[in-house]
């Protein structure tokens, strides 16, 4: 890994407002974590595991294109000391952070949020569907942005879970 | 608390028992309420966390009067007092024999349709459809209906739909300003119309498309939408996006009642939003 992707590693945690972060490639693996004043720390470290039971974690380059807003490390990922949760549209309509135009978005990054708690709103074909958290935890980012159009398997939210 | 079901109303819903099926099983009637799908959605939602729930589907829930009548996206719709209908139902699309998927989706253009055929059935009016499900007559709205879906715990899946819809009966439904973009049965007709009838008869007709639904019926649901929705061809539309107002021209609507527009760009599908209807287009 060398500077100029660990760089567009920050910018990636900085864009998506993430909190901590962690990635894998080649062995190496890098923490980025913020600190009590909010800056980032990157910690690196070797792997000794074998590399294929980190295949389920793949962070690779396509994840690190700012177009693919993907470098979320799967809750599943082993000794993984935080879980962050995707929470992904389950249909195709247009998003809406609040109940109603000028109405306090439903979730923001920094919300804590309970498991069946409202996050959004998705209209298709004029049946509003509220879309609840499956979890327990923080909001770290909100992918879309309100009043967009969203695809099924879009990614909406990303939860710190507890 | 609600109030006791008004007797013309409990006698022209009886008299449709047979059409009913599990609609209107149980009614929720009050003289005035704030949202009669806010009621809905709580009822609905209490018997999901339920440890036996009881099956909410086709639980009815009727005001004279709502204190809150909403639209979509918080729009008021105004609902004084013994002008107007205001009715919510729940609703289960999920219960679908096929294609769940189609059917939560076409579940909005089933109810304007069966709206648009008890108002045909009762006063003879016929009365237009503008995408997905507003009743229009001549480019006026009569009705309009907001459907929001109440959310399994847990799974996240679709429990149960409620769909709501306010009819204006009469004229006094809607504020003197708006009359040249609303309008009113007793207007259209010159004559007074018979609310308990149009109300009955709307649940029945909203019975027998949601049977349709549910039996993966589709295509004679989306012919009887397409009788009955002029300008979803060939008609001149806009809406708006989160880069700017989009204009193009109608081509119908697909196997899941999304509205086709071709544009200079190709063909869009539109599934969510408000869709504008130029002047010109026909009768809108």
């Amino acid at each position: 890994m060398d500077l100029d992707q660990l760089k567009q590693i920050l910018d990636l945690v900085r864009e998506h407002e993430l909190t901590q972060f962690e990635v894998e490639q080649d062995g190496l693996r890098l923490k980025i974590k913020k600190d009590a004043s909010g800056a980032f720390v990157p910690v690196m470290s070797h792997v000794n595991a074998a590399p294929v039971a980190q295949v389920a974690a793949p962070l690779a380059a396509p994840a690190m294109a700012p177009a693919a807003p993907a470098a979320v490390p799967p809750a599943a990922a082993a000794d993984v000391d935080i879980e962050l949760a995707v929470v992904k549209s389950p249909i195709v309509g247009t998003f809406y952070r609040a109940a109603e135009p000028g109405a306090p978005p439903f979730a923001e990054v920094g919300t804590t949020v309970k498991k069946g708690q409202v996050l959004c709103i998705i209209e298709a074909m004029k049946l509003m569907n509220e879309i609840d958290s499956e979890y327990d935890g923080e909001i770290v980012n909100v992918y879309v942005e309100n009043g967009q159009p969203v695809q099924y398997g879009e990614r909406l939210f990303a939860i710190r879970t507890k | 608390m609600s109030d006791p079901l008004p007797t013309e109303l409990r006698h022209a819903i009886e008299a449709r028992r047979d059409r009913l099926g599990p609609l209107a099983s149980r009614i929720v009637y009050f003289e005035t309420t704030g949202s009669t799908n806010d009621v809905a959605a709580s009822l609905a939602s209490a018997d999901r966390l339920e440890a036996s729930p009881t099956d909410v589907e086709g639980l009815v829930v009727i005001a004279d009067a709502q204190t809150a009548g909403r639209g979509r996206r918080g729009r008021t719709w105004f609902s004084p007092p013994g002008a107007g209908l205001y009715v919510s139902v729940v609703l289960r699309p999920g219960r679908a024999r096929e294609s769940v998927e189609r059917a939560i989706a076409l579940l909005t253009i089933s109810a304007g349709v069966a709206l648009a055929e008890a108002v045909e059935r009762v006063t003879g009016l016929s009365p237009a459809i503008k995408w997905p499900n507003d009743l229009l007559v001549e480019r006026r709205k009569l009705a309009g209906i907001l459907a929001e879906g109440v959310a399994s715990p847990g799974s996240g899946a679709l429990h149960a739909v409620v769909l709501g819809f306010g009819l204006n009966v009469m004229s006094a439904a809607y504020p003197p300003e708006l009359s040249t973009i609303v309008t009113s049965l007793d207007s259209e007709l010159g004559r007074g119309v018979d609310r308990a009838e149009v109300c009955a008869e709307a649940l029945a007709s909203l019975a027998e498309r949601y049977r349709d639904l549910l039996d993966a019926r589709y295509d004679a649901i989306l012919d009887a939408w397409r009788a009955r929705a002029f300008g979803s061809r060939g008609a001149k539309v806009e809406w708006d996006t989160p880069a700017g107002v989009r204009t193009g021209v109608t081509e119908g609507v697909d196997a899941m009642g999304a509205l086709l527009v071709r544009t200079g760009e190709g063909l869009e599908r539109i599934v969510a939003g408000e869709v504008r209807w130029g002047l010109h287009a026909a009768r809108y």
